[in-house]
């Protein structure tokens, strides 16, 4: 069976600190104190305490500076404006931790970022007050609400959001949010792009005393009398000015925990002091310890953070890059103990960001963290043999022993991976929160090799954010660009390019119709309808070129959109951190790195191939009824179809998921119909655009907007999520079990999708328990990669339990759930997400 | 699909077991049993031939629908009930089984065919579709029941098929049969699960509707004949959890079977398949059964556990610990 890689706990019986077949229990997310060390816990507890908020500080001295710089150009008044709130804003050391520092606001509070967009905030201040959210509220002070009004009038008209939409074609704008949102860009309309690596691995090499001096020789070397040297010395000079005010960053907080030392005393008093001593040293310097490379780490995620709130921003192969701190830290006789509980610290501070979310995006996808702040650990070294380390198991023990919505790990799975690994993953998988996720290497690395990335940077990938693979320090991958409604175009290729409402279901039952720049008008093109199609050829034909017309529109407005960044917010700061931007003498928004792209995301694969399905099976095959019955069945929301909209649920019609031919067909024609427009095209900043399948909870949003479907969905009901299959109301369209939904799943052509595929599965607490439980469900994962799957995550959870927390959240606050790329607490999401959650398939293991 | 050789009538095929032998599997359920378990949580797996359940909540509507009525040829009759627009049972007396009310039903599980009858090579392409998992976890293919050597031709033929291409195969059986089929069957089987419900004969006939007499000589056969055994025990209060009976099943594996027995599973009683009673219109034979709380029921096993042990074999509760074969 698996006797030659099966694991030998006796030999090993811990890596890290904890032992390698440690189990936590199974479907327990939320306990009290899960970890061992008091530190941990006591933290936790001041975390749980401590109410989420927002902070207006960010957002005025950065307006102050604008208007102090105001002379100055766009890059150089970026850099100073960045340095202006490094230097002033408020700096705060909390009880026990060893890492110290923030994002320009206190902890679980989120800053403000103007420069990006700032209409809805105003008017939420106003009208919708973030405080009186039903969920996902943030306290906001007085003082906040007052500050952020009154720069209201500074930012109209200059933000990144005003001049991507002055940029927007009629056309393009028809099918945005503005219109019938065919595809949603709000995520970078409205913030920064994050969604990427900074190369963590050169400053832990060249310490900020470095990089400032590797600058000020390019600087130094310009010809300032020639007009491309004019522009490298400016951009030379922002990326001077940012590290300025970084290395003063570094040095406000040692100063601050000197000061807080002098108060304390017994243990936290030498702790403090060795924080300032910490803190002077690699303001400059390079870390000679595990802890001063992960205060240096620290430091420079909030450099990111706090010139731009884009998410998923992430930390890319830890265990490789701090393996020689912790190895050395080792031969100079430091415990293992003390970096365990000095990487739970560490992860602990990654869980106070927060982001102020708009309500829009809230209420379909809620959630305060961050989000997208991923870990990559495990995998392969570029000779092909395993990269597993002590590191790689105590991150994973850290992750348990924190069980918070962040951060998120990611591991390498490979097919060296060793059994002893695979173990603790399961094992901390089956704890029920949502994490690890999982990803195959054997998928992953052809994948970013697909795409121009040299094989050596494919080999060294890192998952950022949910599922998108990047080269980590060298790549700006634009990865959560869009999310785009494949049912949206099979309804245009079913109705001669007219939305349904528009048609003949009345405006009155449009939920957009009152907002919408399409309103009445034909937002496709004249393909034909399905009560005259005389073949499924035709229906085929007419999605395909309803696609392409969409994707021409979405391509030209995330362009646009990028456009709008490069102009408006260049960054100095990330421009440090990104390999190519300082060899360029390019910022980083307009081509700097090494390797760039866009990323947006197809979703609804699922409703797509059951729709296609049904409508080939009952049209055309079985004649069951005519495309102008099933047409009129559409229109009418069902209403008087009851019984075909019970048969197109059923087992009697062929649907995705099932491994069944028929229908994984036509989810594989749907998506790659979608591949084939977007992959490969230009994009604004230098790079070309990769096409992903996943809807991390956009299926929800997407869902609302959209009126029935033919896969036996009724309005509003939410569209199928990731690559996941179809589950309406009526019923899961997947009912073989998960070996029959992965084998579908690896039907799409997942290397194709290089910006990620996504695949949620949910266990119940008794499938996978005991030995033959997690052995079984490691070997289900080995199965589904060697078919060719690239990503899996799983929530353990019983439905009982979620249906308890539904009714009783109260009792469930601790309660964690995989959502989608990310955990969340259950109470922080919106009910259609927590009903979409409840809703999904639970395989059964017995 | 071309129906070749033997055929058989099944009523489910679950992908994805992973309790019923090592490794990831496909079980297959053949229809038709000789015993009549009080506790029985498959009913549809007792008679021979195809059956009709009614799931009445999930019924669309006959105003919306009434297909069913429509194609059934003893629909004049009465043989569909309908009460509040659904469809609510079938009068068996009436109805013919010939299917037709299930196959026109448009909505999922309102009219829920049990058996089918398939041939080897159609059950033989369900269970292949699995076969990457069955590599990598030492799965394969779980023939249960129902009864399997009630089909023993078509089982036979399934096993050796599956033999054939590598595939695991593991029969799960009660082997209340003639001892000669275990010599066709076992030469194509890799792990028998069977199971012993109680030790005396008498009590045996009372909770079962037959004798132990051949089950427990075709038990001893098995072992003899050098196959693997996994070995699970109900444990129902009231019925057979008394100390006495355990220490006699105890006694019978430890002087009969020799080191044939890889697991001894005891296995809690617990109340399922009540709605598939209930959609073929038969009553739970332990309705008036009220099972002890669960934590008087888990110290019980756990204590026969114990008992078990004494007598040096290798038993655990339930169905998810790792054995060796």
């Amino acid at each position: 069976m698996q006797s030659s890689n099966s694991a030998n706990l006796n030999e090993l019986d811990a890596i890290g600190v904890i032992p390698i077949n440690k189990e936590w229990g199974i479907g327990v997310s939320g306990v009290e104190n899960p970890s061992p060390f008091s530190r941990t816990n006591q933290i936790l507890k001041r975390w749980r305490e401590t109410k989420w908020s927002v902070d207006h500080e960010r957002a005025a001295l950065l307006t102050q500076a604008y208007k102090k710089y105001a002379g100055l150009s766009q890059q150089l008044k970026s850099a100073s404006a960045l340095a202006h709130i490094l230097k002033n804003v408020t700096i705060r050391i909390y009880p026990d931790e060893l890492i110290v520092g923030e994002i320009g606001a206190p902890a679980k509070a989120a800053p403000v970022y103007p420069e990006f967009s700032f209409g809805w905030v105003q008017q939420e201040l106003k009208d919708n007050p973030f405080k009186d959210r039903p969920y996902t509220a943030h306290a906001t002070s007085e003082e906040t609400e007052k500050e952020l009004l009154e720069i209201g009038d500074f930012w109209n008209g200059k933000t990144v959001e005003d001049e991507a939409i002055s940029l927007f074609t009629e056309d393009q704008i028809k099918a945005t949010h503005l219109g019938k949102a065919v595809f949603s860009l709000q995520l970078y309309l409205h913030g920064g792009i994050g969604h990427t690596h900074p190369n963590f691995k050169e400053v832990l090499n060249l310490g900020y005393g470095g990089l400032q001096e590797k600058i000020q020789q390019k600087y130094d070397a310009c010809d300032n009398s020639l007009p491309d040297d004019i522009k490298k010395r400016e951009f030379y000079q922002s990326q001077l000015i940012v590290i300025d005010g970084m290395i003063e960053y570094c040095n406000r907080y040692a100063r601050l925990a000197m000061n807080e030392a002098k108060g304390a005393t017994g243990e936290r008093r030498k702790e403090l002091v060795k924080i300032a001593e910490i803190c002077s040293h690699i303001a400059t310097g390079v870390p000679r310890s595990l802890w001063e490379a992960a205060q240096l780490m620290q430091f420079t995620y909030n450099l990111v953070m706090i010139e731009s709130n884009g998410h998923s921003v992430s930390y890319g192969r830890m265990d490789q890059d701090l393996y020689p701190f912790y190895k050395k830290d080792l031969e100079n006789g430091v415990a293992k103990e003390w970096q365990q509980e000095m990487l739970e610290s560490l992860f602990l501070k990654w869980a106070e960001m927060c982001k102020l979310r708009d309500w829009g995006t809230v209420a379909v996808n809620g959630g305060h963290g961050m989000g997208g702040t991923t870990i990559t650990i495990g995998g392969s070294q570029p000779d092909g043999s395993d990269a597993t380390n002590d590191l790689s198991y105590m991150m994973v023990d850290a992750i348990v022993h924190t069980r918070l919505g962040e951060p998120w790990l990611a591991v390498r799975w490979h097919k060296n991976t060793p059994r002893n690994f695979k173990i603790k993953c399961a094992n901390a998988i089956r704890v029920g929160f949502g994490r690890p996720k999982l990803f195959n290497d054997e998928v992953c690395i052809p994948s970013m090799a697909r795409y121009g990335r040299s094989l050596e940077d494919a080999k060294n990938y890192g998952v950022v954010g949910c599922v998108e693979i990047d080269a980590p320090g060298k790549e700006y991958g634009w990865h959560d660009a869009a999310y785009f409604s494949m049912p949206k175009i099979l309804e245009l290729a079913l109705n001669n390019g007219r939305c349904f409402e528009c048609e003949s279901v009345g405006k009155d039952l449009c939920p957009r119709y009152s907002i919408c720049a399409a309103q009445g008008k034909r937002l496709g093109l004249e393909t034909g309808s399905l009560a005259e199609f005389s073949s499924f050829d035709e229906v085929k034909a007419a999605y395909d070129r309803q696609m392409q017309y969409m994707c021409d529109l979405m391509v030209g407005a995330i362009n646009a959109t990028d456009i709008a960044h490069q102009r408006r917010r260049p960054l100095p700061g990330l421009s440090l951190l990104i390999e190519g931007c300082t060899e360029k003498g390019i910022d980083v928004s307009a081509g700097g790195a090494i390797y760039n792209y866009s990323g947006p995301q197809a979703v609804g694969v699922g409703t797509v191939a059951d729709g296609l399905a049904a409508i080939k099976q009952l049209v055309f095959d079985e004649k069951k009824v005519t495309g102008k019955e099933f047409l009129t069945a559409l229109l009418s929301n069902w209403e008087g179809y009851e019984w075909l909209h019970a048969l197109v649920n059923s087992e009697k019609v062929h649907h995705y998921g099932n491994d069944d031919a028929y229908a994984d067909e036509l989810a594989v024609f749907g998506s790659d119909t979608y591949c084939k427009h977007v992959e490969n095209r230009p994009t604004a900043h230098g790079g070309v655009f990769l096409p992903g399948v996943y809807s991390v909870t956009a299926n929800v949003g997407l869902g609302l907007i959209l009126w029935a479907s033919p896969d036996g969905r009724k309005a509003q009901e939410p569209i199928s999520d990731n690559c996941g299959a179809v589950h309406n109301k009526a019923g899961s369209h997947d009912v073989q079990g998960p070996t029959a939904m992965l084998k579908s799943v690896c039907k799409l052509d997942h290397e194709r999708m290089g910006n990620g595929t996504l695949l949620n599965m949910k266990y119940s607490p008794t499938s996978v328990s005991g030995d033959s439980g997690r052995d079984n469900f490691i070997d289900m994962v080995d199965s589904y990669f060697s078919m060719g799957g690239l990503h899996c995550q799983f929530n353990i959870l019983s439905k009982e339990t979620l249906e308890d927390a539904y009714e009783n959240p109260a009792e469930h606050e601790n309660l964690l759930v995989r959502v989608a790329g990310y955990s969340a607490f259950f109470n922080d999401l919106s009910v259609p997400t927590k009903l979409d959650i409840m809703d999904r398939t639970e395989l059964s293991f017995d | 699909m071309k129906k070749t050789g033997n055929s058989g009538v099944v009523f489910d095929i679950q992908k994805f077991t992973v309790h019923d032998g090592p490794g990831i599997r496909t079980n297959v359920f053949l229809k038709g049993c000789p015993l009549r378990c009080l506790w029985c949580s498959n009913p549809e797996g007792l008679k021979s031939k195809p059956q009709v359940g009614v799931y009445s909540k999930r019924c669309i509507g006959i105003d919306k629908c009434g297909l069913c009525l429509r194609v059934c040829p003893k629909a004049e009759e009465g043989a569909l009930v309908i009460k509040d627009n659904r469809i609510d049972h079938i009068n068996r007396n009436v109805c013919t089984s010939c299917l037709r009310c299930a196959e026109e039903c448009p909505s999922q599980g309102t009219l829920k065919v049990w058996g089918r009858e398939m041939s080897v090579s159609e059950v033989l392409e369900v269970v292949r579709a699995d076969r990457e998992f069955y590599e990598k976890s030492g799965g394969g293919i779980t023939l249960s029941g129902g009864e399997v050597f009630l089909q023993t031709a078509f089982a036979r033929e399934l096993l050796e098929a599956c033999k054939s291409e590598g595939i695991n195969t593991c029969v799960e059986s009660a082997l209340h049969c003639d001892p000669n089929l275990l010599d066709i069957i076992y030469p194509q089987v890799d792990l028998v699960i069977t199971d012993i419900k109680h030790m005396d004969s008498d009590v045996h006939k009372t909770l079962t509707g037959v004798g132990n007499t051949r089950i427990l000589r075709n038990i001893m056969k098995t072992a003899d004949m050098g196959l693997p055994l996994v070995i699970r025990v109900p444990v129902v209060a009231e019925h057979n959890n008394s100390e006495d009976n355990l220490r006699a099943t105890a006694q019978f594996i430890a002087t009969h079977l020799g080191n044939q027995v890889k697991q001894v599973q005891l296995l809690p009683y617990r109340e399922l398949g009540l709605d598939k009673y209930e959609a073929l219109g038969m009553t739970y034979p332990m309705a008036d059964f009220t099972p002890p709380e669960r934590s008087i029921w888990e110290e019980n096993i756990l204590h026969l556990l114990e008992i078990m042990q004494e007598y040096g074999i290798p038993a655990v509760a339930g169905t998810t610990k790792k054995y060796d074969i």
